[in-house]
């Protein structure tokens, strides 16, 4: 299994930041692509990989998103269900979800977000800027 | 003349108050670049921060409505096999960005087929008219459904558009032909 996986961000794309080997997975940034389907792919595959080897064990995944257009939005609640699942068959899931104090758009998503999972553990947080 | 033609193109829009007019066939580097140029704007205007995501992220779904749903569209020659993500058309449409008074508004117009506009006016009088939890919860509902018929986005550019809007959305329709009908949709922030 790898033990990373890195994604530069760019200027409609999330800075993606899998770190496997010290269970610590975060996405930051902006999320607007111009194929979200071709961008999130890589990152369900090696999050589906990761998440089924890991058992009973615990993980931590941070959103530190400023902002993200409707189809991303559909990504992201795709990540919700996976890391849920995950929590659902034993493993410790706890799920960031950061967001600036100044745009309570965000802080409302992460909300709904939250407000659906039952197994994976929600923090919702300011962002520190 | 041509000074004349293009000074008068250019008063009309300052009448209404437009700031950002495009005009033409859009294509996912326009989004990106005139959606830089109108971060700067916002900016040196000193727009709060909602305010500067809010009208940013309906100018988003807006260009991002023209792209994908203009019914008016000019196919590009088939791409080689080696590049099949290549763009296969490009659609046309009108987008502006303006003021009114202290309000920000984004405008969009494009050609849609008569056949969809009952469908179209349906679904915006019905998002027009929800207040901010009614709002919340069919985005939620359509955030878990699979994407309509179509449809080749999440679905939710639309309630995306209403909850960033400070106003309910406005929109109309002009029959243009026998086929096609103008659709402009305004939202204000």
């Amino acid at each position: 299994m790898r033990d990373k996986l890195e994604i530069e961000a760019t200027s409609r794309t999330p800075a993606v930041v899998f770190d496997f080997a010290g269970n610590h997975l975060k996405i930051s940034g902006e999320s607007y692509p111009e194929d979200v389907t071709e961008f999130y792919r890589p990152v369900f595959e090696a999050l589906d990989e990761y998440l089924g080897g890991l058992g009973q064990g615990s993980c931590r995944f941070d959103f530190e998103l400023i902002y993200l257009n409707s189809s991303s939005a559909k990504a992201v609640m795709m990540l919700m269900d996976k890391l849920e699942a995950a929590a659902a068959n034993g493993a410790s899931v706890d799920i960031h979800w950061l967001y600036d104090k100044e745009d309570d758009t965000m802080q409302e998503l992460g909300e709904e977000f939250g407000e659906d999972l039952e197994f994976a553990k929600f923090h919702l947080e300011k962002m520190s800027v | 003349m041509l000074a004349g033609q293009l000074m008068d193109l250019r008063s009309m829009l300052h009448k209404q108050g437009v700031i950002f007019a495009y005009s033409g066939y859009v294509t996912e580097p326009v989004l990106s670049g005139v959606g830089e140029a109108l971060k700067q704007k916002l900016t040196i205007d000193d727009a709060d921060t909602k305010t500067l995501r809010s009208v940013f992220a309906i100018f988003v779904e807006q260009m991002q409505n023209i792209i994908r749903y203009s019914a008016e569209m000019q196919l590009a020659p088939p791409p080689p096999a080696s590049d099949a993500g290549a763009l296969k058309e490009i659609r046309y449409g009108i987008l502006t960005i303006g003021r009114e008074g202290v309000d920000y508004i984004v405008c969009a117009g494009n050609l849609v087929r008569q056949t969809d506009v009952e469908r179209l006016r349906e679904r915006l009088s019905r998002i027009r008219d929800m207040n901010k939890e009614e709002l919340k919860a069919l985005y939620k509902e359509k955030l878990r459904a699979d994407p309509e018929e179509g449809s080749k986005g999440a679905g939710l550019g639309f309630m995306e558009i209403a909850r960033r809007a400070t106003q309910p959305i406005e929109f109309d329709f002009v029959e243009v032909d026998a086929d096609y009908t103008f659709f402009a949709l305004k939202a204000t922030i």
